[in-house]
């Protein structure tokens, strides 16, 4: 192929290089032993690991960014996937306006529907940043779990749930018997997706934050604006190492592609 | 019957409260009247931010960067999603797994490694000085170059996967036909690859450039204070000034931006692949 195509796969090594170098430069500085940013490192040490893991903001945020991950992907998931089965199995009235409705989280500027959540909760109603970072991801996440498991429904077979229901199941019988089970890859998928995508975020959780609540990233983006020491990068270095682990683990499961491969927004 | 629609209703009801309760009505609300400000006075603001030079300088800025990333992840986007789709089955694997990855990385890291790569004393900088192209080291960290490069990076990935998607479902055996009578490689993916391609391509490059519009992190660290984007603009004035109805105002600048881009060119994309 390198050889049929020779300016196509040249084209296709610089872009490679230009998307993974960067990485590879992150995880050099966080070996660094000296102070500076600097690329190839002066000297290899552990030691900015050592420091930001034991550097108070960010094992703090850690924690919040945990929490709101996790109780955002849970509420997405309660909320979405029925509401997707009852769009695909019940065809309700109205069941494309009903899609666009969840969809539409999608469509605006994450930022600014973070200062719509922060001035109107944490301003004028007095929320805790907590909870306005809880129910801010969880909309963000609910077109995800809407679409993620929306295309695994439409890929089973409804006659299966049409024997069950034949057979004397209930609804609920039938749903946790024999829906579920036919898309909970799909489900799976959601949660990987949903996990990953709010730990990461940043424009929705800037402007949610109190004197105590912050999440990773943003306490990450603070600190780089102010300080240039190889900490940022030593951080950087662990994210790195979880998001493998992710991946392998979205691989074991389901299947990367399954997984990320129609990540785009 | 009644009570099969019932249950419906009960399944479609959380969503919708959450979409409520966590997007249309904060959402609306602060776009025609900030609940936390006492005097909302939205329409004066916007009036007086679509006429003052600042804010126009920086919606320019904004959209001249947002366009040059889109054309740059395209020009390699396009060709790489080509290449991955015409690979062995083994190597499509891998390619795409190499190309996906980075989008699974924060958005912080990833810029972050630009600031190392695009200082002073960067390795940009350096290597620059050892080819001899300039004398003394160069500053390209907080410049516009320096967001291009940074929101290239962070949006090529994709453009590359919905590109690869509408190239996957291209018949190879159409481009075999095409050499078979003739057609030379360029001409092959000038006439046969690109047309068919195209609007599955066009999907993705508004999602590209509408990303970058509106991309708050990569703007923030590599463009510096000096080169504000609207994004960095809302954020700076959300936090510091206390004037609501002025940020509501700049939030309907983006929102409609990135909502005219988004509606407007899909259209024309549309137009464009019946034609």
């Amino acid at each position: 192929m390198i050889r049929r195509r020779p300016v196509l796969s040249l084209l296709t090594l610089v872009t490679l290089v230009f998307l993974l170098f960067p990485i590879l430069v992150v995880v050099g500085v966080a070996l660094s032993r000296g102070d500076v940013l600097r690329f190839p490192p002066d000297g290899v040490s552990l030691r900015w690991f050592g420091e930001a893991l034991s550097y108070r903001p960010f094992t703090d945020s850690l924690g919040t960014s945990a929490v709101v991950a996790v109780s955002a992907t849970v509420i997405a998931l309660a909320v979405g996937v029925p509401a997707t089965y009852a769009l695909h199995r019940r065809s309700p009235r109205g069941r494309r306006f009903l899609l666009t409705v969840f969809l539409s989280p999608l469509i605006v500027p994450e930022l600014v529907l973070g200062f719509a959540l922060f001035q109107l909760f944490l301003v004028r109603a007095g929320f805790d940043a907590l909870t306005a970072l809880i129910i801010g991801h969880s909309v963000l996440l609910l077109p995800y779990a809407v679409r993620v498991t929306g295309a695994s429904l439409e890929r089973a077979d409804p006659a299966l749930e049409a024997a069950a229901a034949g057979l004397g199941a209930g609804p609920l019988r039938t749903f946790f018997g024999v829906t579920l089970p036919v898309i909970a890859p799909g489900v799976l998928s959601a949660t990987i997706l949903s996990l990953l995508t709010s730990f990461n975020n940043v424009p929705m959780s800037l402007l949610l934050t109190s004197r105590t609540v912050q999440t990773l990233p943003v306490a990450m983006l603070e600190y780089v604006q102010t300080s240039f020491t190889p900490m940022i990068a030593a951080v950087s270095t662990l994210l790195l190492l979880l998001t493998v682990a992710v991946a392998v683990l979205a691989e074991r499961l389901v299947g990367f592609q399954q997984v990320f491969g129609r990540s785009a927004p | 019957m009644a009570r099969s629609r019932l249950a419906t209703a009960a399944l479609l009801l959380p969503a919708l409260a959450l979409v409520l309760v966590g997007f249309a009505y904060p959402y609306l609300t602060m776009l025609v009247a900030p609940a936390a400000d006492p005097h909302p006075d939205v329409v004066g603001k916007l009036l007086a931010a679509v006429t003052d030079p600042y804010v126009v300088d920086i919606v320019a800025r904004t959209v001249r960067v947002a366009g040059l990333a889109t054309v740059l992840s395209v020009a390699f986007g396009f060709p790489v999603a080509w290449l991955i789709s015409r690979a062995p089955g083994r190597w499509r694997g891998v390619l795409l797994l190499a190309v996906t990855f980075p989008l699974l990385l924060s958005t912080v890291v990833r810029s972050f490694a630009w600031i190392v790569l695009l200082g002073r004393d960067g390795l940009v900088s350096e290597a620059l000085l050892a080819v001899g192209l300039t004398d003394t080291p160069t500053q390209l960290l907080y410049t516009e170059f320096a967001m291009v490069v940074g929101l290239t990076q962070l949006f090529l990935p994709l453009l590359v996967l919905t590109a690869y998607s509408s190239l996957a479902g291209v018949d190879p055996t159409l481009e075999d036909a095409a050499r078979g009578m003739g057609a030379g490689g360029a001409a092959v993916f000038a006439r046969v690859v690109l047309p068919l391609a195209l609007p599955g391509t066009a999907v993705g490059a508004i999602l590209v450039f509408a990303g970058c519009m509106t991309a708050y992190t990569t703007p923030s660290l590599l463009g510096g204070t000096r080169n504000r984007t609207l994004a960095t603009l809302l954020y700076q004035e959300a936090n510091t000034s206390l004037d609501w109805s002025a940020v509501s105002a700049l939030a309907i600048i983006m929102t409609l931006l990135v909502l005219v881009v988004t509606t407007v060119m899909s259209r024309i994309s549309a137009i464009g692949s019946r034609a």
